[in-house]
C-alpha cells in the first residue's frame, strides 16, 4: 500500500513526505528543501494545502495541527449592535477570515469575543504593546472566566486563549504556530511590517481576524496585510457611527504664535540646520535624507552643532513656553473633564508633567503605576494623563472626553488613533480635541498632512 | 551589539567592506582605555553621569566619532542598572496627583503661579523639597536616565577593539539572507562547537567538498575545503532576513576556527544588496570564553561511561565531516575509534531536529553503503507520529539507531558498536 502524504509542523513551516508527483504543482508555494530532503512549504498555507486534498479525497496523515475544540464559554453577553452583527456575519461570509475596518471605540474588541466563542477553537492574540496585551488579558478573563495565557513582557505561559505581542510572536511562532486555530492580530496595520510579517507567515491557523481602525499604510503594506489574513471584510467609518455608538466631537485647531525670545532662538537653530543640510547636500525628503543626516552630522564639529541646532528648533516648536500656557488655559477650561495631552516625545511629557505636576505615561512607565495611572484616571482620582506615544493605540481610557495634542507626528494614523481614545461613547459626552500648532515653524505643514482624513472634515481654526 | 548608525563600511563594486580599527592603534588603545575607566567606577552612578563622563572624553580625544560612540555603547551593553521600582517615589507621586486632580477640578486659580504655591505647600506636608525647580525635579527621578549603575563587566582595552569589529560584522549580518562559509576540516572541538551553534540557533546547513587549487612555489596544491550554507526554513521562500540576529549570534562560532572565509548577501533598507567578505585574516580575536579549549561537559559524560563499560572503544578528540550520497556531508556529534581502527560516527537528533532526522533517514534510505554513522534519536521525538513511523520504516534506524532520553546509554549504544566490529 502507498504511504499516505504526511504533514508536519517545523519551525514556522510545513513539511511534506511522500507527496506524489502529480499533485506538487497544486500545493500552494510547496518546495522541495535540498538542506532537510523534504517538501516544505510555508506554515501559513496549512489551510490551502489542507483544502485541496480534502476537495480531491487524497488521504493524508495530519501530523502538523496541534489544537481540537475548545469549549470556550461566555460568562457574560451583550447584545451586540447592529453594525457589529453585520461584521461578525461578514466574517464568516469570507470564509471565516479577514480584516475589520472599524474607528476606535467601536468595539472591535467585543466582536473579538464573539467570534472566539463561535469558532471554539484555540486563540492567539497578537497586540503591538505590553499594555494591550494586558489589556485584553482582563478582557479574555472577564468573558471567559478561563485561564488566559501571555507570551511576552516577560511572561511565558500558553493557554488556549493567549495574548502576546507581535515582537515575541515573531520570535516564538516557530515553536507554537501549529497550537492555535484562530489568530487574531490586533492593530493589524503593524503585521505586514518586514518582520512582524512571520508572526503570521509562521502560524497554521486556518481562521484569521485582523482588527484596526486604519488598515492603509503609506508603504502600501496593507496588500501583504490582506494575503496573511485575508480580504478587508468589513469597514464602517467615524463619521458613520459619530453620534450613534461613538460620541459626537469637534477639533478646534489653535495656531500659536512663540515668544519674542523663542522665536530668535528658534529662527537661528533652523538656519544652521537648513545651512548644514545645503552645504552637505542633503535633502531631507529623499528616501535616506534622515540616515545621511544622522551620519554626516556625526563625522564633524559643524554636523554636531547642526544636529543640536536641529533638536533645539524641533524642542521649541513642540514645547513653546506659549504652548504650555495655552495647556494650562485649557486645563483651567476643561475643570471636571477627563483630559489626555498628547506629546510626540517623552522629553515634553514630563516637561509637562513636572510643570504641571501631572501624571506622565510613557513606555518608561513601569506596569504597576501604570495599572494605576489608568485606573486612577478611570475612576476620576486623576483628571488629566500626559502622555506621548503609549495611549495611541488601543487602551480603552472610555471616560476620556477632551485630547490636547501639544505635538505629533505628521502621520494620519496617530491623529485619527489620538481622536479615537475620546470618541467612546458616554451618555452626553461631547468629546473636544484640540490641536496646538506653532505658527511659521515645521509643524504648520505637519498639521496641514495630517488634516486630509475624513474624521477631520468639521473642523475649527483658531489663531492667537 | 552595534545600532546600524554606529556602524562603518564602504560599498566597493558591489561589496560591503567593514570599516575596521587597528586593535594595536595607540590612540584608540588609550580612548579605550579611558572609556573603560568610566565604567569601572561607575557602580553607584546615575546613567546621565555616566553617559556626561564618557561624552567629555570622546568629545576630547580626537579619532572618529562614531569609532568612539560605538566603543561607549558596547560598554554601555555590558552595564546593568538598577531599574527596580522606586516605591517611595511612586507612593509619593500619587499622593500628589490625587491632590493636584482635586485642586485642578475645583475653583480656577488666578494663575499658574497661585496654582504652583498650592501644589508646594501640599508637598511641604510629605517633606518633599519645595524650591521652584527641585520637586518638579524629584517628581520623575526614576527615569532610566536617572537609575544607578549596579555593575559593569570590564575588559581589557585590545579586547574592547577586538570586540568592536566583532560587532562590526554582527551589525552587518543583521542585514543577512544567507551565508556561507568555507573551511578546512580541522577535525577540532571547536568546529563541533559551532556545529551546536549553528543548531542551537535554529539554522539549517548544506554541507559539500570543495577542492580548490593552490601555486605554492613548489607547484600546485590540492586543498580540501567543505562550504557550508547556512540561513533559515523560511529562506527557501523568501529573502528574508528573519534569521539576521541568528547568523549575527552564529558568527561569534565562526571566529573560534582555524581557518574560515565567509560570504554573505547583505541587504539593507532602500540599498540594492551587497556582498560581504571576510576570512581568518581579518584579524578579529574570538570574544566568547566558551569557546577555549576544553572538553564539553556532554562529552566528558558520554566518555566516562563510555570507559566505565570497556576499554575497546575511545573518543577521538574532535568529529570531522562525514560523507553522504551526492555532495553532501554531516557533521556528526561523536567520533569513536575501536582499538582495532574501525572508526564510527554517532549523531544525535534532539526533539527540535525533526527536519533533520527526516532528511538524514531519507539520505540514508538511499545510500544503502553506509555502515558506521549511527543515529541516536531523543525518545521525545521518537514519540512524533511523523518520526514515529519513519524510524518504524527504516531499515537503517532499526540495524544502527537508538533512543535515548537525556544522554545516550551505554547499554542501547554497545551492542550497536558491537555488530559493527564483529
Amino acid at each position: 500500500m502507498e504511504t499516505p502524504l504526511h504533514i508536519a509542523f517545523d519551525k514556522g513551516t510545513l513539511i511534506l513526505q511522500h507527496v506524489p508527483k502529480a499533485l506538487q504543482p497544486h500545493l500552494a508555494e510547496l518546495r522541495w528543501d535540498e538542506r532537510t530532503l523534504t517538501y516544505r512549504a510555508p506554515a501559513y498555507r496549512y489551510r490551502q494545502i489542507v483544502s485541496h486534498l480534502l476537495a480531491h479525497n487524497i488521504p493524508y496523515q495530519d501530523n502538523a495541527r496541534q489544537f481540537t475544540i475548545e469549549p470556550f464559554v461566555l460568562q457574560k453577553t451583550l447584545p451586540p449592535y447592529p453594525y457589529q452583527t453585520e461584521a461578525i456575519d461578514a466574517w464568516h461570509a469570507n470564509g471565516k477570515r479577514g480584516v475589520m475596518s472599524l474607528p476606535t471605540g467601536a468595539g472591535k474588541t467585543f466582536i473579538a469575543v464573539m467570534l472566539i466563542a463561535d469558532m471554539q477553537r484555540p486563540t492567539l492574540v497578537h497586540v503591538p504593546t505590553i499594555a494591550l496585551m494586558h489589556q485584553w488579558y482582563t478582557v479574555l478573563r472577564e468573558y471567559f472566566g478561563t485561564e488566559v495565557g501571555l507570551y511576552g513582557g516577560g511572561y511565558h505561559e500558553l493557554a488556549s486563549l493567549t495574548v502576546t505581542t507581535y515582537q515575541s510572536a515573531v520570535m516564538h511562532a516557530p515553536y507554537y504556530g501549529n497550537r492555535f486555530g484562530l489568530a487574531i492580530f490586533d492593530e493589524c496595520h503593524h503585521l505586514p511590517g518586514q518582520q512582524y510579517q512571520y508572526a503570521a507567515i509562521s502560524s497554521i491557523a486556518p481562521f484569521r481576524l485582523g482588527l484596526t481602525a486604519t488598515p492603509e499604510r503609506t508603504d502600501g503594506g496593507e496588500t501583504r496585510l490582506y494575503s496573511l489574513v485575508g480580504e478587508c471584510c468589513y469597514e464602517a467609518k467615524v463619521q458613520e457611527l459619530s453620534g450613534k455608538t461613538l460620541s459626537p466631537y469637534r477639533v478646534v485647531t489653535i495656531a500659536i504664535e512663540m515668544e519674542d525670545t523663542e522665536r530668535v532662538r528658534y529662527e537661528e537653530a533652523r538656519c544652521t540646520y537648513l545651512d548644514f543640510l545645503k552645504k552637505a547636500h542633503i535633502n531631507m525628503g529623499a528616501g535616506r535624507g534622515w540616515q545621511t543626516f544622522l551620519w554626516k552630522s556625526s563625522q564633524t564639529a559643524e554636523g554636531r552643532e547642526a544636529f543640536k541646532a536641529y533638536l533645539t528648533q524641533k524642542q521649541l516648536s513642540f514645547a513653546s513656553t506659549t504652548k504650555q500656557e495655552w495647556v494650562w488655559k485649557l486645563i483651567q477650561r476643561h475643570r471636571g473633564d477627563r483630559i489626555l495631552i498628547f506629546t510626540q516625545d517623552n522629553t515634553t511629557a514630563y516637561q509637562l508633567g513636572g510643570r504641571f505636576f501631572l501624571p506622565v505615561l510613557t513606555h518608561q512607565t513601569k506596569l504597576k503605576e501604570r495599572n494605576a495611572f489608568l485606573e486612577n484616571f478611570r475612576d476620576g482620582t486623576y483628571a488629566i494623563l500626559v502622555t506621548s506615544k503609549v495611549l495611541n493605540e488601543g487602551v480603552d481610557v472610555p471616560e476620556a472626553n477632551v485630547a490636547i495634542i501639544v505635538s505629533g507626528s505628521g502621520s494620519v494614523r496617530e491623529h485619527v488613533q489620538r481622536l479615537g481614545r475620546i470618541l467612546r461613547k458616554r451618555e452626553g459626552k461631547q468629546a473636544v480635541l484640540y490641536e496646538l500648532i506653532s505658527k511659521q515653524t515645521g509643524e504648520h505643514f505637519v498639521n496641514k498632512r495630517r488634516r486630509q482624513h475624513h474624521a477631520y472634515e468639521s473642523s475649527d481654526s483658531v489663531s492667537h | 551589539m552595534l545600532t546600524k548608525a554606529l556602524i562603518r563600511y564602504h560599498i566597493e563594486n558591489g561589496h560591503i567592506v567593514p570599516q575596521f580599527v587597528e586593535p594595536t592603534d595607540a590612540a584608540l588603545l588609550a580612548i579605550a582605555e579611558q572609556l573603560i575607566a568610566v565604567f569601572e567606577n561607575s557602580p553607584g552612578k546615575p546613567r546621565t553621569a555616566v553617559l556626561e563622563e564618557s561624552k567629555q572624553i570622546i568629545d576630547a580625544a580626537s579619532g572618529i566619532m562614531v569609532v568612539k560612540r560605538g566603543l561607549e555603547k558596547l560598554l554601555l551593553d555590558r552595564t546593568e542598572f538598577d531599574t527596580a521600582p522606586n516605591e517611595e517615589l511612586i507612593a509619593f507621586r500619587e499622593k500628589l496627583f490625587t491632590e493636584t486632580s482635586r485642586l485642578l477640578a475645583g475653583e480656577p486659580f488666578q494663575d499658574y503661579a497661585a496654582y504652583r504655591r498650592r501644589v508646594e505647600e501640599i508637598a511641604r506636608l510629605e517633606s518633599a523639597p519645595t524650591g521652584p525647580e527641585e520637586l518638579s525635579a524629584k517628581l520623575y527621578a526614576d527615569l532610566p536616565s536617572c537609575q544607578p549603575v549596579v555593575a559593569f563587566k570590564t575588559l581589557s582595552p585590545e579586547r574592547l577593539l577586538h570586540r568592536y569589529n566583532c560587532a562590526q560584522v554582527q551589525g552587518l549580518l543583521l542585514h543577512c539572507n544567507t551565508l556561507t562559509l568555507r573551511l578546512a576540516d580541522s577535525m577540532t572541538a571547536e568546529l563541533r562547537q559551532l556545529f551546536k551553534y549553528l543548531r542551537f540557533n535554529q539554522l539549517l546547513s548544506t554541507i559539500q567538498k570543495e577542492a580548490r587549487l593552490e601555486s605554492t612555489p613548489t607547484g600546485a596544491l590540492t586543498e580540501n575545503l567543505y562550504k557550508i550554507t547556512v540561513d533559515g526554513p523560511l529562506n527557501l521562500f523568501y529573502k528574508t532576513k528573519r534569521y539576521g540576529m541568528n547568523l549575527a549570534n552564529f558568527f561569534v562560532a565562526v571566529l573560534h576556527q582555524q581557518q574560515w572565509e565567509l560570504t554573505a548577501e547583505l541587504q539593507l533598507r532602500n540599498q540594492p544588496s551587497y556582498r560581504l567578505r571576510l576570512d581568518d585574516s581579518c584579524g578579529i580575536k574570538p570574544i566568547s570564553q566558551q569557546f577555549l579549549a576544553y572538553i564539553p561537559e556532554d562529552i566528558q559524560l558520554f566518555q566516562t561511561m563510555l570507559h566505565s563499560k570497556t576499554d575497546d572503544w575511545r573518543i577521538t578528540p574532535g568529529s570531522h565531516f562525514f560523507p553522504l550520497a551526492g555532495d553532501f556531508y554531516c557533521f556528526p556529534d561523536y567520533a569513536l575509534v575501536h582499538k582495532s581502527g574501525v572508526e564510527v560516527a554517532i549523531e544525535l537528533f534532539h526533539p527540535w531536529h525533526q527536519a533533520h532526522l527526516i532528511a538524514r533517514l531519507n539520505t540514508l534510505a538511499e545510500q544503502p553503503s553506509t555502515k558506521n554513522l549511527i543515529l541516536g534519536v531523543s525518545a521525545e521525538l521518537s514519540k512524533k507520529p511523523m518520526i514515529a513511523e519513519a524510524l518504524e520504516a527504516s531499515a537503517y534506524f532499526s540495524a544502527l539507531g537508538f533512543t535515548f532520553r537525556s544522554v545516550p546509554t551505554m547499554g542501547a549504544l554497545l551492542p550497536i558498536l558491537e555488530s559493527l566490529i564483529h
